[in-house]
């Protein structure tokens, strides 16, 4: 009989399991967690290690000096890394149009006329006009002002404010008008110039502005004309009200960023592709290049400078030279990212087509063999490094209750996605994607506009809810749950995200909805895309029919919602899918470790 | 180019006790003793006509109704928003000290609690009350609105607190032990300025 236990040091946590082995049968006796200390695969991880047998030592009530040995994984040398880049702006030249969206617009309708400053209103322009007020002006005094001027015989038919009072002013106009307010920069709007303007009632839309034959109506122009202001009628359309000015040369583009080309070195060819092309056309141009030996981007273009910082990362995680590290792995996503519009009056933000790349680099320097010796070191025992890292997750994973070989592990971690299948034999084919959990936090963190990566990160963990009162809440299923002590204030009528900790809020206009889409969308296009990426590449003859028991391991098969994702992605080719529960109780952790033991085992018995 | 200037001045018209409300798109704005009464300004001579006309302003542009009372009994501010926010309609009040200290309350907080509160009353000048009248209408709503900034001066203490106290101490002076909240009518009148 022989006290053993692996150690599994992963990028973010430590994970033991002592075991009693002996003439092939293995006596689990105690796990253990704590938190990796230092980069994966660096000497500094040592500590870690130690801790986290010290700990599984204790709660087994066994000393230090009858352990045997302690064996540690062979880190995968696989590092990841992310970048993100716009392709798609928007710009207004000539303040064309103002289509912010303020909360409050005042009126209903759409009125047409030409630009007068409220200065001037007085002096009895002729013609419909649409009044424009600079920043400091009182609503009383706006309303006692136009009303002056309708009094005069002034054909007013719109205004254009720039604090925020639109309701209070048309709740004092003699003459109902719409009126657009919080247009902050107001002073820029083109004066003497004919423009409309048009506010839709509560819960709707407006219909003119946002319809190209409705502006050659307004405006009267000719079909060449309207070709050119087609997109300001498309950047309008879902806004509640909106300001379209008439000027010579005004224009709103939506423009393609030249973002470079990305070179994808494969084994037999190498494939070139334009990054604005997008998402799809990359990922179609990787399969073509498969395998894939390196990947590098144009110099001098933000796609050469998004490989450049992947590079630079693990340069700083590795000491590897950056000419030496070679991209094995590319995943791309579409997404899409608010930014502010330039040339806006009003602050405009517009939705944004944007690709986030993940790459993976593989490297060789590996140092556990350093940990081994400082954890033989400390503990006053032997440590040995062995074991491929997919080949030991599979064989923790076998301990799961009703798994049988052939197994196919899937551990969705923080950087990347790993597939690994065992075999009837006992053969073992490993694969490593880019592409995880970060991923997810990265887009969730950038289509909300967070700018936050904690609160991304929270978000992604945990289901959402939004606090009614402060002795209820509503779940984002829609059940209702009543509390017995009264939330905290700063939690009221929000968007909450439901952690350990108590509900946190979200900081963010949108609604539950929305943010809960952002959220499954994310996890659907890394997990769910990556995780067939990935078993395809294990799989017999890249078939996922072939596969029969698929067990989902690492942080993210933790998650709430993506086993079942996964689950449901893998139910039309007949897999059975499923979170891990390794030993029948750690759940998805300790696959690793308790396959190093496993092993162990295996080779000690004849 | 900037506004005609005109000067407001504001008397509140006492017409009964006030009453729990039972529309929900009201917003509650209870006032301190001396509001408008021995006072007409904040601490730093913001007129209490403009600081009631702004709030009703931010509320009204958000589409809800307010309804202004005046507490007797109390200079609590606490006390004032608490009481404001029972008899509110939709349980969400504004309460005002006359030294311009201001705090948006909601009927099922512990009194001592509050979902806003503007706590140096020396930085609120003028254009912060319709932010504050419009954040008290929009938790009415059921919407989320970002929180109004609360601004910050260290030396705001030392430079004004003996004057708030002489402030708070006249203002105590005119509690009136177990006279209950009257509802108020506002009559702004129009005065151009000097």
């Amino acid at each position: 009989m022989e006290l053993v236990v692996g150690v599994d040091v992963g990028n973010s946590t430590t994970e033991a399991c002592l075991a009693q082995v002996g003439k092939g049968a293995v006596t689990l006796l105690a796990t253990a967690l704590t938190r990796t200390t230092g980069v994966k695969g660096t000497p500094k991880n040592a500590d870690g290690a130690v801790t986290a047998v010290r700990a599984a030592l204790e709660r087994a009530g066994v000393t230090p000096d009858a352990l045997h040995r302690v064996l540690l994984n062979e880190a995968t040398p696989v590092i990841s890394g992310l970048a993100m880049e716009t392709i798609t702006e928007t710009i207004i030249t000539e303040s064309t149009m103002i289509g912010h969206n303020p909360a409050t617009p005042g009126g209903t309708g759409i009125g047409v006329g030409v630009t007068v400053a409220i200065g001037d209103v007085l002096d009895g322009p002729e013609g419909p006009v649409v009044v424009v007020v600079p920043p400091g002006w009182d609503f009383d005094d706006v309303a006692a002002t136009l009303n002056a001027a309708v009094d005069k015989g002034v054909d007013l038919t719109a205004a254009i404010l720039a604090g925020d009072d639109a309701v209070l002013v048309t709740n004092r106009l003699t003459r109902k008008v719409p009126v657009v307010d919080e247009v902050a920069a107001v002073e820029k709007v083109p004066l003497g110039m004919l423009s409309a303007v048009e506010v839709a009632p509560p819960g709707r839309t407006i219909r003119t502005l946002s319809n190209s034959y409705g502006l050659a109506t307004v405006f009267g122009l000719d079909p060449q004309q309207t070709r050119q202001v087609a997109p300001v009628a498309r950047a309008l359309t879902g806004n509640r009200s909106a300001v379209v000015v008439r000027t010579p040369t005004g224009d709103v583009t939506d423009r393609r960023i030249p973002v470079g080309e990305l070179t994808l070195r494969g084994e037999a060819r190498t494939v070139r592709v334009d990054v604005d092309a997008g998402a799809e056309a990359i990922m179609d141009a990787l399969a073509r290049a498969q395998p894939l030996v390196d990947a590098t981007g144009e110099p001098g273009t933000h796609v050469g400078g998004m490989l450049a910082q992947v590079r630079d990362t693990m340069t700083d995680i590795t000491g590897q030279p950056a000419s030496e590290i070679a991209i094995r792995d590319v995943l791309a996503v579409d997404t899409m990212v608010p930014a502010e519009v330039r040339g806006g009056l009003a602050g405009e933000v517009a939705l944004e087509n944007a690709v986030a790349l993940a790459a993976m680099v593989r490297t060789d320097r590996s140092r556990m063999q350093a940990v081994a010796d400082r954890v033989a070191d400390e503990l006053g025992t032997s440590a040995a490094v062995g074991g491929i890292e997919g080949a030991m997750a599979a064989l923790g994973a076998l301990t799961t209750p009703g798994v049988e070989r052939p197994v196919a592990v899937l551990d969705l971690g923080g950087g990347s996605t790993d597939a690994a299948l065992l075999d009837r034999d006992g053969a073992c084919v490993a694969m490593h994607v880019a592409g995880a959990g970060e991923l997810v936090t990265k887009l969730i963190d950038a289509e909300l506009a967070l700018d936050n990566r904690e609160t991304a990160e929270h978000v992604k963990r945990h289901p959402l809810a939004k606090v009614e009162s402060f002795y209820h809440l509503r779940h984002e299923d829609g059940t209702v749950q009543f509390v017995q002590e009264p939330l905290p204030p700063q939690v009221f009528a929000r968007v909450v995200t439901l952690g350990a900790d108590g509900p946190s809020p979200v900081p963010t206009r949108l609604n539950l909805d929305a943010i809960r889409r952002v959220r499954r969308e994310a996890k659907r296009r890394v997990f769910v895309v990556n995780a067939l990426r990935a078993l395809r590449q294990v799989a017999p003859r890249g078939d996922l029919r072939a596969l029969d028991f698929v067990v989902l391991l690492g942080g993210s098969a933790l998650d709430f919602e993506v086993p079942d994702m996964l689950a449901d992605a893998l139910a039309p080719y007949g897999v059975v899918c499923g979170t891990g529960n390794v030993h029948g109780t750690e759940g998805p952790r300790n696959a690793v470790a308790s396959g190093l033991v496993m092993a162990y085992a295996q080779a000690a018995a004849p | 180019m900037s506004s005609p200037t005109t000067e407001r001045t504001l008397k509140l018209r006492e017409i009964g006790p006030a009453r729990r409300g039972t529309r929900p798109d009201e917003v509650v704005i209870a006032l301190s003793p001396a509001f408008a009464g021995i006072f007409s300004k904040t601490i730093v001579e913001v007129p209490h006509a403009e600081v009631l006309r702004q709030l009703l302003a931010g509320i009204e542009e958000q589409g809800v109704t307010a309804r202004v009372i005046q507490v007797h009994d109390t200079a609590d501010l606490a006390a004032i928003s608490h009481l404001g926010a029972r008899l509110s309609g939709s349980g969400i009040s504004v309460g005002v000290l006359s030294r311009g200290t201001t705090m948006i309350h909601q009927r099922d907080l512990a009194r001592l609690s509050n979902l806003e509160l503007f706590p140096q009353s020396p930085l609120l000048d003028a254009p912060v009350f319709p932010q504050i009248g419009s954040n008290a209408a929009r938790y009415a709503k059921g919407e989320s609105p970002e929180p109004v900034p609360t601004r910050n001066d260290q030396m705001a203490r030392t430079r004004w607190q003996a004057k708030a106290a002489l402030l708070h101490l006249k203002e105590f002076e005119t509690i009136e032990a177990g006279r209950g909240p009257e509802e108020v009518e506002l009559d702004f009148e129009l005065s151009s300025a000097g």
